[in-house]
């Protein structure tokens, strides 16, 4: 009899806690949980499990391209996580929000997290509030130091004529001059947005184009498109470049095989990456975008937007939970990705005299810009149109099209994007 | 027994089951995608139907499709031409090597073919690299020192970078069933011919092939089904590129439907995909049955 009760007893304890357990489900981009910014949400979800005990946070990781395809197909399965990490994005979280697949958040909530202005709105849409925004992107090119010194470069460059006139200095050293992720192709998109920029100074006219009020025909559009065919095929790039993915060519980066990095200020994290020796991580640094020698634009009209966003399932269980738990990551996440030197935060930080140089470079250039691009053109539209962009970028790049057709093929896009919209 | 089977209902309860399997798992998908075909959808939401749209632009208006068609049409030309006659003829050699060095050399061919996809495509990928990959070095080595190729990103290697990938791998396969096949041959057919005064090659052309023409039909046959249905490794070489130069359907389809949210014209992709598939197919078994009913 007193066995009986005994396992009476542990069966409503067991009961009782298994009751009080919940699991809340997460996903995001971060396949790293050892390093920079996976490790700092790691951190988060550590502390908020602490606080709120009986919940289990479990996160499913994957690379951005198989992690967008995998929310939308979790999106049709209606098997979204409860909360997740995303992009504000007209061609991403747009779909989500017309879907009724995200909880509408009260702006309220987060006036006191110190986001930067303008980075809340990137994520309202129909005047609803539906996302916070994580990190503040900016498009910079990143180098090594030590590299640029063996190849007995002292100056950076600031025209992209000076630019491509390094390629052959670091080639004779048998260092790659400039890497970036061509496989994916947005990279190359976002540097097309760029270089029209730089032959225009209007960071206006991609938006213009998008609202028919242009043409993607226009001159400065094709100038924007010869420019970047120049830029690709100047022997900056590694030869693989269209086959080269992001890790990829991160690692040909840290591993101190290529001079420069194109990419955005997320990568930050270069610096504090463990996976790579110390000898890069102390020489990495961040320069400007360099201007065209006779193009309107300035070298601080700076590419940046507000992408990476967290969202709540709008079909979520533990809706009350999740606004906690998004809320207390607000609370956090900038002083944690700051003082890990993990990425840019969208929130104001407190510059200190330990930052990594490139982290401080990046605060600098922010602070510099005259302007800013806000979103990049490819997700200005539809989803197709973004796709249709990059697969053009690619034909140009492998000079499988001129910049005419190119542009040609974009303007017939976004004419048929418009009719979707 | 007799009774049993000219039963209709023993009849329809025995074949019912398999039916059922079938409807589910090929009608009902392919009526489900034929719908969809019809729509705009992105894959979640509302979406709008808009009749043949997606049909008629894929047939009139998207070079990418015909291009995909085309590929496979190449893979499967050089499959049935090249690497079919070479597994052949080295299925023959093997066949009249002493048995161990046979078994040793079946199983190196047979290697590839039993690694998964992932890792040869990863294998090639890197030997392809230009920077640091071994083909290139090797080049290098024996004097072209200028060559510094591209293989799988420059536009005038790209497709013959990635058939070789996928010839590579299927060598095994095709050598495996020729010379399964060639060890079914009674010997005394080919020693017939030779009494006759046929030589090695003319036995093998004029009495082992047309022996061996149900292998080689099912080898086809197979062929055929698997340039089609190309997928993986393009999805993790190339993805297509450059350009569309590479691009096979499935993946093509996976791109439209899953990456740019046009789910209703990836599905009507797949329903066209299915109607070439199955025309090819049944146009390619005609043509073997002809051939054996020649025979």
């Amino acid at each position: 009899m007193k066995k009986l009760i005994v396992v009476m007893l542990a069966l409503c304890v067991a009961g009782g806690l298994w009751a009080q357990s919940i699991t809340l489900k997460m996903g995001d981009n971060l396949s790293d949980r050892t390093t920079t910014w996976g490790a700092v949400v790691e951190q988060i979800n550590a502390e908020f499990k602490k606080a709120n005990p009986g919940v289990e946070i479990v996160t499913e990781s994957y690379p951005d391209q198989p992690y967008q395809q995998k929310i939308k197909i979790y999106a049709t399965a209606k098997q979204l996580p409860d909360v997740f990490k995303y992009w504000s994005f007209s061609t991403l979280l747009k779909p989500l929000v017309d879907g009724g697949f995200v909880m509408e958040l009260n702006k309220a909530d987060f006036a006191k997290y110190g986001f930067v202005p303008g980075s809340l709105e990137s994520n309202v849409w129909g005047g609803k509030l539906y996302g916070i925004p994580v990190s503040a992107d900016m498009w910079v090119i990143y180098y090594n130091k030590k590299l640029f010194k063996d190849a007995g470069i002292t100056t950076l460059p600031t025209t992209i004529e000076d630019l491509e006139a390094l390629a052959p200095k670091f080639k004779t050293q048998g260092i790659i001059p400039m890497v970036t992720d061509g496989k994916d192709a947005w990279p190359l998109s976002i540097t097309y947005d760029v270089l029209v920029e730089r032959v225009n100074g209007d960071f206006s006219r991609q938006q213009a184009a998008l609202d028919r009020k242009a043409k993607f025909t226009d001159p400065d559009f094709v100038e924007g498109a010869r420019q970047y065919l120049k830029f690709v095929q100047s022997g900056l790039f590694q030869e693989d470049l269209m086959v080269s993915d992001y890790g990829a060519s991160r690692n040909l980066f840290g591993q101190g095989k290529a001079a420069m990095y194109l990419m955005g200020s997320w990568e930050m994290g270069l610096a504090a990456d463990t996976n790579f020796s110390d000898e890069f991580r102390s020489n990495v640094d961040a320069f400007k975008f360099p201007v065209l020698k006779n193009g309107k634009g300035k070298v601080d009209d700076l590419e940046a937007w507000y992408g990476g966003n967290y969202v709540i399932s709008s079909a979520s269980k533990y809706k009350d939970l999740d606004l906690k738990y998004l809320k207390y990551y607000a609370e956090r996440f900038p002083g944690l990705a700051w003082e890990r030197q993990a990425t840019f935060p969208a929130q104001k930080v407190e510059p200190r005299p330990s930052d990594s140089p490139v982290a401080k470079k990046l605060l600098k250039i922010l602070a510099d810009a005259k302007k800013t691009s806000g979103t990049t053109t490819i997700d200005r539209s539809t989803p197709q149109f973004k796709e249709d962009h990059q697969n053009f970028t690619r034909e140009l790049s492998s000079a499988l099209i001129t910049p005419e057709e190119f542009c040609r093929k974009l303007e017939a896009s976004a004419e048929k994007a418009s009719k979707q919209q | 027994m007799k009774a049993l089977f000219g039963n209709g209902r023993v009849i329809c309860a025995l074949v019912l089951p398999g039916l059922a399997v079938m409807v589910f798992a090929l009608v009902v998908p392919i009526g489900f995608s034929a719908y969809y075909g019809l729509t705009d959808w992105a894959g979640f939401g509302k979406f709008h139907m808009i009749g043949l749209a997606n049909y008629l632009e894929i047939l009139t208006a998207d070079p990418v499709f015909w291009r995909a068609l085309l590929n496979a049409l190449i893979l499967m030309l050089v499959t049935i031409f090249i690497q079919n006659p070479a597994a052949f003829a080295l299925a023959a050699v093997l066949s009249h090597l002493p048995a161990r060095f046979s078994r040793l050399l079946r199983t190196v061919y047979f290697v590839p073919a039993v690694l998964s996809l992932v890792v040869i495509t990863k294998l090639w990928v890197n030997i392809f690299n230009p920077t640091y990959g071994i083909l290139n070095k090797v080049l290098h080595l024996i004097g072209l020192k200028s060559v510094m190729i591209s293989w799988l990103s420059d536009p005038r290697t790209a497709l013959g970078a990635v058939l070789w990938i996928i010839l590579w791998q299927g060598f095994g396969w095709a050598l495996l069933f020729y010379y399964t096949g060639l060890m079914t041959v009674p010997s005394e057919i080919e020693e017939a011919a030779r009494v006759d005064g046929a030589g090695w090659l003319q036995a093998h052309l004029r009495v082992i092939i047309p022996f061996m023409f149900p292998v080689i039909s099912a080898v086809i046959v197979i062929d055929v089904i698997s340039s089609l249905r190309q997928m993986e490794m393009i999805f993790l070489s190339t993805e297509g590129g450059p350009g569309s130069l590479t691009q096979f359907v499935s993946v093509y389809l996976y791109q439209k439907a899953f990456i740019a949210g046009a789910y209703g014209y990836g599905n009507a992709l797949s329903v066209l995909f299915v109607v070439v598939a199955v025309g090819l197919t049944l146009v390619v078994q005609r043509i073997l049955r002809r051939n054996d009913d020649a025979q």
